[in-house]
């Protein structure tokens, strides 16, 4: 049932891609606007405040907003266009549904929902509750995130709900789990201000955190070195006192001998390792062979710049690390996430000013949306979806008996994996688009084909909702009410702005409705956002994550609290560990060996050259909202992939000529930009685009064995030159492309 | 003209080794009510193929503007603050010497208009006391707009310069490049 | 920014033999003033020192360096070789640029239309008002008859018309429908600049809004003066009558210092499009720095020599020039200064 019902460039006509661009003098009302909305952009993890000028109930442009402290006015390009997505000619407007030969007709919501809640019925009662799976977001605000959550075991009653975060900071959580018990950046960014050193490895901070920039920067004033880990001369790269070009793949190699490195030459902090850490021994007993020469000969960084880096981190007085999905996709993220926390650890430099520690998150929500309860193996609050005393705690609150709560769940490839194997029969979809931002995207299509029922709530009509059965048009950031947490752990207000356009309705109120069919109406029953907040507040009482003390009124007076913020009280945590208390079980902080395994692919002399993914400044994810961004997509049209000139002539490549990059996975055409600024050994294909322009044809579905993060970032492919120079960038439709 | 809050004090001051070329100027100068939807700033890499420096020009406001000295319908004009405006759409007859001319590179020719556009130093906010559209979005501080204190006192390590050489021709601006400190000048060639 | 000086001899030459002509051409024009209608002699005074003021504005703007290059290329290359072709191209563009004004379409289609309704409105009122004030157009009833009149120029007939007729409707009703166009198009731009935010903040009143008031002013005194004796048997006719004529004497002497001299100096683009095409064919300039073509070598040429004649030296050591770089090559080439510059300070960043 799930194949398309016509040709993707019939859909395309209709619903988008299209590319939306200002009236030539902005929108009609912008000079005058009904009301100004001080609220927070809707793409990464930072969170930066705007103000959104409505005018009759649409977004007509914004204003920066000065007095958020995070950012005071500064925004990335996405940040300035994200004002053109309410009033999009592709925004979903009523319900569809998919009909063979004729491809989505408008519907009523009273016909959709009703089919929805029979074909759940039926798939259930046939094939069993977990056969029907839920894959949801993490630009969904808290309340969202929770409530999917909720509706997921308690509605749906199956244990199979994940979510898109797990292709993004899992890695990252579950190293700091392991190593402080709780997964959170350790620091705010204004800790960066005072550090001597920063270390920001796999993040190309510069284009898909512009606006974090500014706190390096403001680092580097006062006289902090910057060291950079990526294998690209990222622009971040290009002034940093030391760029370690790393090989993909290669990352806890160097980590490890840098731990040999200060260990060899004791630039430890003894007081904190003895006092307060666990599982020293261990660990550097794991890296005692890395010397700098074998580090140099894993990971293609000369050992000069690997012992410089070293020396700078191991007699820095203050210093802050930084990482994201650079080391965090791969088959060994959880390691390599270690292998940073083990230096952080080594040198004591955590819970004090400008001593810092973090990962970026990547997404909206990325951080409060990972601590809720949309995560296969989790319950609000952080807790363990296996833990029998967090059970019950959780089951109680919701009012329901433990043992009718499910346990584990699938993680988010894992679901595809099993929708081949039958096992999973009907999904229903949230602000996630899995056939371009999962890896293998070639065998998740085969997946989607296969659903007998799929059904996707979205603001536009994504590729992967292109196979739905019925779509329901939800609601964008500033069309509802909510909370947020930057990646500094920050819960933010956003405000509803506009109400949903059409018959659009929220995201909340589909879920409830959808609860109230199947029949658990008593259990979902929330006046408003705040509710759900409210109920948040207690299901993650006591929780690592604990928002118990936090409360709209003191997110919307102090602009934004830092959980954990356990009584209303309690001043929030902008830097944690100050008191030194880990919430490990032992109270310590937890070194854990991290030694350097190869990655799931390895080049051969079929697949002779290292592919790694990325992003571009201009583009967020899977490009639903950014590729109908007009400025946004002209400002980088199409996917290039980048090699190195002395690769390039190997292969008689000339500057965009279009190459063919094939895996044992699948295989794309791309224009070649032949650049310096890139590993001799690597090509990099930033990966927002879908169908035939799609880099994750070409990646593999090889998991991280804890995190369960894709390894996006490591592969083997190979090049063919095809004589071709491609067309102009300008005339690219790659943002459409199927 | 309502220049009312022009604020004398505040001053723009650029440092493009800062610039990460995200290009939120460029988007953000859109915005701006003067150049209804074109932007106005530059952004654009120095050589991709062998690095990903980028440049950020904004108009730099020259004291005796070649801009306005080769306009052959006197479309641009100088004001009291020192702001070189835009062509005037009446005046200007597109030809491009302007465009040509200015050792910067900054005006630009919108062929379909058949006019000239460049920086006004967002005059519709300056003018009423706001900073600039580019320099208050701009993420990284490559643009930043405020008074020669406050620069002072964020960048201790380097110089405001508002002296460019061009061999044996000196031209000089309202608008400041950050340089080492100590620097008087930034010589181009 | 270099002044041109006020007081120009040679312009003030020009301006009065050409004031000179144009007050023989009066007089023979309305064959020594027989056809001459006393009652517009405060018109004809305004209207001489309107083109005296405009001759002068535009001689000393002639001379100013970059403008005489444009009227000497433009010159050179219409009447050197290939006349037939440049003629057509220059109809071609007159009627797009001048006459349609083609350019202001792309900027907006209501600012276009707002435009056009003014300009045809002038235009018109200019094209019938002129001629009448100089005596060179009078009408008269056809001998022997009571209903017909004939329209005379220069003191020759060229037409007569049924008085009642649809020409007679038109052709004395020709300025009121000039007035009405005049006034929809200047209301359209006045309220525009009294909203868009990016007007209000570069607007002046008397460079931008009082020409506008003063179109309007006009137009609707000149419409009163109509009504007042068609409709209300003449009242306050007189009054109207002195400030229409006030208003359309202010608007002519103002024409060479403000906001409508543009009228004048319009053509000037199509001398502009006339240099890039026939620049165009003679060769491209390449940028050193970017190696695509940016702009024709004629321009990189002239420039280079119009900026000395400026007193601006861009040249480079070897021979070169600053103006040989693009646009782009020219900022990354500061660029490139600039991180030499911070490269030799010992950090990027301070």
């Amino acid at each position: 049932m799930a194949k398309l019902p016509v040709s993707a460039e019939n859909i395309v006509k209709l619903f988008g891609p299209h590319k939306n661009y200002s009236p030539k003098e902005g929108f009609e009302g912008r000079d005058e606007p009904d009301k100004v909305v001080e609220t927070h952009c809707c793409f990464c993890g930072m969170q930066c405040g705007i103000k959104l000028l409505v005018k009759e109930n649409k977004v007509v442009g914004f204003d920066p907003w000065m007095e958020f402290p995070f950012n005071e006015g500064r925004l990335c390009p996405k940040g300035v266009q994200r004002y053109l997505q309410n009033n999009h000619p592709d925004r979903l407007l009523t319900p569809l549904k998919r009909v063979e030969g004729q491809g989505f007709v408008p519907t009523s919501w009273d016909e959709s929902m009703n089919k929805v809640v029979t074909e759940i019925s039926r798939i259930q009662l046939k094939y069993g509750n977990d056969a029907f799976a839920m894959l949801s977001g993490v630009s969904l605000t808290n309340e969202k995130s929770y409530l999917v959550g909720k509706f997921a075991r308690v509605a749906l009653k199956t244990k199979n709900l994940d979510y898109n975060g797990r292709l993004c900071m899992v890695s990252a959580g579950a190293g700091n789990k392991k190593a402080f018990g709780l997964d959170r950046a350790s620091n705010n960014y204004s800790d960066l201000e005072y550090a001597e050193v920063i270390i920001v490895a796999g993040a190309n901070i510069s284009e898909t955190f512009p606006t974090l920039t500014h706190w390096i920067w403001k680092a580097r004033d006062r006289g902090a070195k910057l060291i950079v880990i990526d294998p690209r001369n990222i622009p971040l790269a290009r002034t940093a006192d030391l760029h370690l070009d790393v090989k993909p793949g290669t990352d806890s190699a160097l980590y490890g001998a840098m731990l040999k490195y200060l260990v060899d030459h004791d630039m430890l902090d003894h007081d904190f390792i003895d006092n307060y850490t666990s599982g020293f021994q261990e660990t550097i007993d794991a890296v005692k062979d890395y010397t700098l020469e074998w580090a140099e000969e894993i990971t293609g960084i000369k050992k000069e710049k690997i012992q410089a880096a070293a020396e700078l981190w191991g007699k820095a007085k203050t210093s802050f690390l930084l990482h994201a999905r650079g080391i965090e996709h791969h088959s060994k993220g959880v390691d390599n996430v270690l292998g940073c926390i083990n230096l952080v650890l080594a040198t004591g430099r955590i819970g004090k000013p400008y001593c810092g520690y973090g990962t970026i998150t990547g997404q909206g929500n990325g951080q409060g949306g990972r601590e809720h309860g949309h995560k296969c193996d989790q319950l609000p609050g952080n807790r363990d979806i296996e833990n029998p005393e967090h059970r019950k705690y959780i089951a109680d609150v919701w009012g329901i008996n433990e043992k009718d709560l499910p346990g584990k769940g699938l993680s988010a490839y894992e679901i595809i994996e099993a929708i081949h194997r039958g096992e999973i029969r009907g999904l229903i979809s949230i602000c996630f688009n899995p056939l371009v931002s999962l890896p293998n995207s070639n065998y998740v299509r085969a997946a989607l084909e296969k659903l007998e029922f799929y059904v996707c709530i979205d603001f536009f009509l994504n590729e992967t909702a292109r196979h739905a059965d019925i779509i329901l048009p939800g609601s964008l950031q500033e069309e509802e009410e909510g909370t947020t947490t930057s990646a500094e752990g920050r819960v933010i207000r956003i405000r509803q702005a506009v109400t949903p356009p059409g018959d659009a309705r929220t995201d909340t109120s589909i879920i409830l409705d959808l609860a109230k069919r199947l029949g658990e109406q008593k259990r979902f029953n929330f006046e408003n956002s705040e509710a759900i907040f409210n109920e948040l507040r207690v299901a993650s009482k006591g929780g690592t994550a604990d928002y118990n003390g936090i409360t709209y009124k003191r997110v919307e007076d102090e602009m934004g609290v830092f959980w954990p913020c356990p009584t209303e009280d309690h001043p929030g945590t902008p830097r944690l560990w100050e008191d030194k208390k880990f919430k490990t079980p032992d109270g310590k902080a937890h070194f854990n060996p991290a030694p350097y395994k190869l990655p799931g692919e390895v080049t051969d002399e079929q697949y002779p050259i290292t592919l790694t993914t990325g992003r571009v400044v201009s583009q967020y994810l899977s490009g639903t909202q950014t590729r109908r961004i007009g400025k946004l997509v002209d400002q980088f049209p199409e996917p290039l992939v980048e090699i190195h000139p002395n690769l390039a002539k190997e292969y008689g490549i000339q500057q965009r000529e279009l190459v063919r990059v094939s895996t044992r996975r699948g295989e794309g055409i791309f224009p070649a930009n032949i650049v310096e600024t890139i590993r001799e050994d690597t090509v990099f294909i930033p990966y927002h685009w879908s169908g035939v322009k799609s880099a994750n044809q070409l990646t593999p579905g090889t998991l991280d064995p804890i995190s369960k993060i894709p390894e996006f970032k490591v592969c083997a492919c190979k090049l063919e030159p095809l004589r071709e120079i491609a067309p102009a960038s300008s005339e690219s439709t790659a943002y459409a492309s199927t | 003209m309502n220049y009312t809050n022009f604020n004398r004090h505040e001053e723009f001051f650029v440092d493009m080794q800062r610039c990460i070329g995200c290009k939120a100027c460029e988007m953000a100068c859109a915005e701006c009510e003067t150049n209804g939807q074109e932007t106005m700033i530059h952004v654009n890499y120095v050589d991709r193929a062998t690095t990903v420096q980028t440049t950020v020009q904004v108009c730099m406001h020259c004291e005796d503007p070649v801009c306005a000295n080769v306009c052959p319908a006197d479309a641009i004009s100088q004001d009291e603050f020192g702001i070189v405006h835009t062509a005037n759409t009446e005046r200007c007859i597109g030809c491009s010497n302007c465009v040509m001319a200015c050792p910067f590179g900054v005006p630009k020719k919108e062929e379909s208009f058949d006019l000239m556009m460049k920086c006004t130093m967002c005059y519709d906010r300056t003018s009423v006391g706001k900073k600039p559209m580019c320099a208050t979005v701009c993420p990284s501080g490559a643009l930043f707009y405020g008074t020669k204190e406050e620069i002072e006192e964020m960048r201790p390590n380097s110089t405001a310069v508002n002296s460019f050489i061009f061999g044996k021709e000196v031209v000089n601006t309202k608008v400041n490049i950050m340089m080492p400190k100590g620097s008087k000048e930034l010589r181009i060639f | 920014m270099k002044k041109s000086r006020t007081f120009n001899r040679k312009a003030l030459l020009i301006a009065s033999g050409l004031s000179a002509i144009m007050v023989a051409s009066v007089f023979y024009g309305s064959r020594k003033l027989q056809n001459f209608d006393a009652a517009l002699i405060t018109y004809l005074f305004g209207t001489v020192f309107a083109f005296f003021g405009i001759v002068y504005r535009y001689s000393v703007w002639l001379q100013r360096p970059p403008t005489w290059l444009y009227f000497k290329r433009s010159m050179q290359f219409l009447f050197k070789g290939k006349v037939f072709s440049h003629f057509w191209f220059l109809s071609k563009e007159t009627v797009n640029n001048i006459a349609l004004q083609r350019f202001i379409y792309p900027r907006s289609q209501y600012r276009w239309v707002a435009h056009f309704c003014i300009a045809l409105g002038c235009m018109s009122a200019f094209a019938i008002t002129f001629p009448l004030t100089f005596g060179w157009i009078h009408f008269t009833l056809a001998p022997g008859s009571i209903s017909v009149y004939e329209a005379h120029f220069f003191g020759f007939k060229v037409f007569d018309f049924e008085l009642g007729s649809l020409i007679a409707f038109l052709t004395f009703h020709a300025l009121n429908w000039s007035s009405w166009l005049v006034i929809i198009g200047s209301v359209y731009y006045l309220r525009r600049r009294l909203t868009n935010p990016g007007l209000i903040a570069t607007q002046t009143f008397e460079g931008d809004l009082l020409p506008l008031i003063l179109l309007i002013a006009i137009s609707v005194t000149g419409l009163f003066l109509t009504y007042s004796y068609q409709f209300m048997k003449g009242f306050a006719f007189d009054f109207m009558a002195v400030l229409h004529a006030v208003t359309v004497i202010m608007f002519l002497i103002w024409i060479p210092f403000g906001k409508f001299f543009h009228i004048i100096q319009r053509p000037a683009q199509i001398a502009a499009h006339i240099y890039k095409r026939e620049g165009v064919q003679r060769g491209m300039a390449v940028c050193e720095h970017t190696g695509a073509e940016f702009t024709t070598q004629l321009h990189v040429d002239d420039l280079k020599e119009l900026t000395r004649e400026l007193g601006f030296d861009f040249d480079r050591e070897d021979g070169t020039s600053h103006l040989d770089l693009s646009p782009e090559g020219k900022r990354s080439r500061l660029a490139q200064a600039h991180l030499k510059a911070r490269q030799e300070g010992g950090n990027l960043f301070g």
